[in-house]
């Protein structure tokens, strides 16, 4: 008993330790947020300020209008991504088929290739199909970077579950859509979350591809931020961000939540 | 497996070659329709419709004054609502030349704030709508149409393609209390960097600034005239620049981390210069110092200083693009923006603090006294100096060259 | 019935976005590779780019940069990541606010994480201060370079930063749903939780680690912003050198721009692949 103590107690300090270490940068986001100056060695700022959250909660700025939006497109390519990520999890997850380490690589293929190189062959062809400057197209084209997200974390969801249990409903007269509903749907949830969580948040942090396809007709919140990113403005930069983190997260928890009091119990055994 | 991926892509090239090949030039029909108007039928067509203007977005206090002042004032004028598009112009340009590719008529952007190697590389691929600045009222009245740095950006023939918007001058800033003296030429300079060892250095090119940098000690060592014609040939340049390549390499063990390293932005030296870790910034705005402290980013007793024999100015523009929507309301709000009302509250360091483009001996006394009774704060330099100290920006086609020689020799040598 | 095309009908709505959009881009990328970009006036096919970029005897120090900051922050991030995910199953108190703050960082951008990074160790960064605060330093100089160093450890902790809390999140989805009762009857059997781990959890997550290795590697192999802003300026990341030149004002360097991506490209398709048959070689798992 003592043991298990002792062990316990080493895994804690391990979490928080490693915790602490990633909130740390966090804590100095968020004050220099608030911070007017902090020259070297102060270790606090020698001034605050509040010009960086009166400018952006600020009419001029519409940070907040366009913060809704985003979270809106955002929230459509999460369900978007999920809905053809499933199927093609199942597929690459389930079943063994002719080409499917190929098919495998090539679901990589957005994170491997650099964007620029393939943003002027989207671009042309979005101008050609009528999609440039259109919510359809930012929308289409977010898909592109949140796939590879999407589709590996469920593929390995579903390579442990296998298909056994949608297989026995079947075998007990279950027909597919309810198989699905009721039996693989509720034993993937786990891994929709963590999945749209990734999905959402690569989809919401895009800007380079947004401003192409958007052609700032379509106006996003990383569109506001990043100019102050690069312009080295820290605190106005520091405040987006504070911005940007907490209604990112604000809106993966209640996802979270959702999908869980949905699917009522927290564990599904995968095995 | 790979293999047959490469098949796969060979075959889409293919196919892609075949569609690219099929597409020729098609004429913009009504661009002449426009400027064939005069300007009360311009300014009715312009009434109460939308204008986007892209640019930089990375200064609050800019985007401040475009939506607040600008956008207030053109609402009132002229029921014209301004969208001010945050974006840098690496990705207009991208959008400009895509769009150009597949022949769109209709755009999306009505104005793009821009200058120099960018405007030359618009103007060249036929991105541009124009010339329009004739048909601008307070362009006739107010510009000086002999100007240098009207007619030319950055050494490239402006043809009325693009409006003055402001101007900009290199300048150094430092912090009175931890510089005593200032550096009034390249041997001083290095004398500085001697007597505090890692305490300056310069971003590294191709950061606009820390390019500006090289350019100005360049012209510090050699002079500037020779560039103003020189033919974009790498040998040419090298050899009239060896000097102050030598200069910068002398420099370099003074610099901050010995200079093997350089910060990427004149955002991250900026950074350092606050964060007291170097002494000098610089900056291409002059009242930046003043914005900087405004924000309370630098210390009250940071100022600006220039060489003796001078820094480089240019000018920024204006442009609208091929294929802007609106053109109508594009011409009426640039004509708008060189009016003295909007270029005197442009000077306004309260507001941005950029220098005007109007020429002074055209003004009334009226108008000359508006710009004259403008406070320009604590830490700059009066219009006066800077323009005595004012030297012309070099030709675009030169600066990717001397970034290129910039990089083979200084970060380089000696590991 | 077609049994077998199942499989092809579910990968097709995922493929038709990829091969639809992407794999197009794709291709103009390459041919523009080859010099081919007519708009700007390039007509000719060529491979003169290829040449230049390739025999250029910086090319080989980047992608030797850009090799080692990727390699170092895919590991280092898969071990920690799986640390904390397992710490954190075996810590749990039930209502532990821990599960979901730990993952903030996925949700910052990395050109936010660069400036954090930044601000936090360049030489007048909080921890300088912090340590020449206790006189441990005595000027900020003594503070070593980690910021814009040519070891690139700015770069690679900016990656780890964001990609431990990635890793993690996949990771524990897994761990915590794992059926406690599996882990008695081992338990039972006699195996430690020593060899519980390496036996029967290690098995389970390794699909995920593989992704997540992948990812991780192939996105910082690929991406410009965090060693743009914090690598050294000599060498720079290959993905640093094809954004400069995406962004030369002269069009007609854009070939060069696309060659680097390409070779890039090339170069994360091999890696991939060879890790590919060494896992399954190690592994009943195919990842």
């Amino acid at each position: 008993m003592k043991r298990m103590k002792r062990r316990e107690l080493i895994f804690k300090v391990i979490t928080y330790t490693l915790i602490f270490l990633l909130l740390f940068p966090l804590v100095v986001l968020v004050v220099w947020s608030f911070t007017k100056n902090w020259p070297w060695p102060n270790i606090i700022p020698r001034e605050f300020g509040l010009r960086g959250i009166k400018y952006v909660f600020g009419p001029s700025s519409k940070s907040l209008k366009i913060l809704l939006f985003s979270l809106w497109l955002s929230s459509v390519v999460t369900i978007v991504t999920l809905l053809i990520s499933i199927p093609a999890a199942k597929a690459l997850g389930v079943y063994d088929f002719k080409g499917r380490r190929i098919f495998k690589m090539l679901v990589l293929a957005p994170v491997i290739v650099p964007s620029v190189a393939v943003s002027m062959g989207i671009h042309v062809t979005f101008i050609r199909l009528g999609l440039a400057n259109t919510f359809l197209g930012v929308v289409l084209v977010h898909l592109i970077p949140c796939i590879p997200y999407g589709i590996r974390i469920l593929t390995n969801v579903f390579e442990i579950i296998g298909e056994s249990m949608e297989m026995q409903a079947r075998v007990l007269g279950a027909n597919p859509v309810k198989a699905f509903l009721y039996i693989t749907l509720p034993l993937i949830s786990p891994g929709l979350v963590s999945a749209g969580s990734l999905i959402f948040i690569v989809s919401f942090s895009q800007y380079f591809l947004t401003f192409l396809i958007g052609g700032g007709k379509i106006i996003t919140f990383p569109m506001l931020m990043f100019p102050y990113i690069q312009s080295g403005d820290r605190m106005m930069a520091s405040m987006y961000s504070v911005v940007f983190i907490v209604s990112s997260l604000i809106f993966l928890v209640i996802m979270e939540k959702t999908v869980k009091t949905y699917y009522k119990a927290e564990n599904y055994f995968y095995i | 497996m790979v293999k047959k991926l490469f098949l796969m892509l060979l075959i889409l090239v293919l196919a892609l070659n075949f569609a690219a090949c099929g597409q020729g030039d098609v004429a913009n029909v009504k661009e002449e329709d426009i400027l064939s108007k005069d300007w009360e039928e311009i300014l009715e067509v312009a009434r109460g419709t939308e204008v986007n203007f892209y640019g930089w977005g990375g200064s609050q206090r800019v985007n401040n004054w475009v939506d607040t002042y600008l956008a207030g004032r053109l609402k009132e004028e002229y029921d014209i609502t301004l969208n001010r598009v945050g974006m840098d112009i690496d990705s207009i340009l991208n959008i400009l030349l895509n769009e150009k590719q597949m022949n769109v008529e209709e755009g999306t952007i009505d104005i793009v704030w821009i200058n120099g190697e960018n405007f030359f590389t618009a103007k060249t691929n036929d991105l541009l709508f124009g010339p329009f600045t004739h048909k601008l009222p307070n362009f006739n009245k107010y510009v000086d149409k002999d100007c240098v740095e009207v007619n030319y950006d950055f050494g490239f023939p402006v043809d009325g393609y693009e409006a003055p918007y402001g101007k900009a001058q290199f300048v150094l800033v430092y912090d009175k209390t931890r510089l005593d003296k200032i550096p009034r030429n390249y041997k001083e300079l290095l004398e500085i960097a001697k007597n505090n060892p890692g305490k300056f250095t310069y971003p590294a090119p191709p950061d606009f600034t820390g390019s500006a940098f090289v350019r100005n000690i360049i012209y510090d060592i050699v002079g500037y005239e020779q560039f103003l014609d020189m033919e974009p040939k790498k040998e040419t340049v090298e050899k009239a620049i060896r000097p102050a390549i030598e200069y910068l390499k002398e420099l370099k063990p003074y610099l901050w981390k010995e200079g093997k390293t350089y910060p990427a932005t004149i955002a991250q030296l900026d950074n350092m210069f606050a964060d007291n870790e170097v002494l000098m910034t610089m900056s291409y705005n002059p009242n930046h110092a003043v914005n900087k402290k405004k924000t309370g980013e630098f210390p009250e007793t940071a100022s600006t200083f220039v060489f003796d024999k001078g820094t480089i100015g240019n000018t920024h523009f204006l442009a609208i693009p091929y294929n802007a929507p609106n053109k109508a309301g594009a011409l009426t709000v640039i004509n708008f923006i060189l009016s003295v009302e909007a270029q005197a509250s442009k000077y306004d360091p309260q507001n941005w603090g950029d220098l005007p483009v109007l020429d002074n001996d055209k003004l009334n006394d009226e108008e000359r006294e508006m710009f004259e009774k403008i406070d320009i704060g604590e830490g700059a330099l009066p219009q006066n100096v800077l323009l005595e100290h004012r030297l012309p920006e070099m030709p675009a086609n030169l600066i990717p060259i001397i970034e290129e020689i910039w990089m083979e020799n200084i970060p380089v040598e000696g590991e | 019935m077609y049994k077998w095309l199942k499989p092809y009908v579910l990968l097709l709505p995922a493929m038709m976005v990829i091969l639809g959009i992407f794999i197009f881009g794709l291709a103009m990328g390459l041919i523009q590779s080859f010099g081919y970009f007519p708009v700007v006036g390039l007509n000719k096919i060529t491979l003169k780019y290829y040449r230049e970029v390739l025999t250029d005897k910086t090319f080989l120090s980047s992608l030797g940069f850009s090799f080692y900051i990727s390699l170092i922050s895919s590991i280092m991030s898969v071990v920690i990541g799986v640390l904390l995910a397992y710490s954190i199953v075996q810590s749990e108190s039930k209502k532990g606010i821990e599960k979901v703050i730990y993952k903030l960082p996925i949700i910052v951008p990395h050109a936010v994480a660069a400036l954090l990074v930044y601000n936090i160790l360049s030489q007048s960064g909080i921890l300088a201060r912090i340590l020449y605060s206790f006189g441990i330093i005595g000027d900020q100089s003594e503070f070593p370079s980690l910021i814009f160093d040519k070891k690139g450890i700015g770069v690679i902790l900016a990656y780890i930063w964001k990609a431990i809390p990635f890793t993690t999140m996949v990771v524990y989805t897994i761990l915590s749903n794992v059926n406690d009762k599996l882990l008695e009857v081992a338990l039972n059997l006699g195996a430690d939780r020593r060899q519980v781990f390496w036996y029967v959890l290690l098995p389970l997550i390794m699909p995920s680690i593989f992704s997540c290795f992948i990812i991780i590697f192939a996105f910082s192999f690929g991406a410009f912003e965090v060693p743009y802003l914090l690598g050294p300026t000599s060498p720079k990341a290959l993905p640093v050198k094809a954004y400069i030149e995406y962004n030369n004002p002269d069009l007609t360097h854009r070939p060069y721009s696309m060659v680097i991506n390409m070779s890039l490209t090339f170069i994360s398709v091999i890696l991939v692949w060879l890790y590919h048959k060494s896992f399954k070689l190690i592994s009943r798992y195919d990842g």
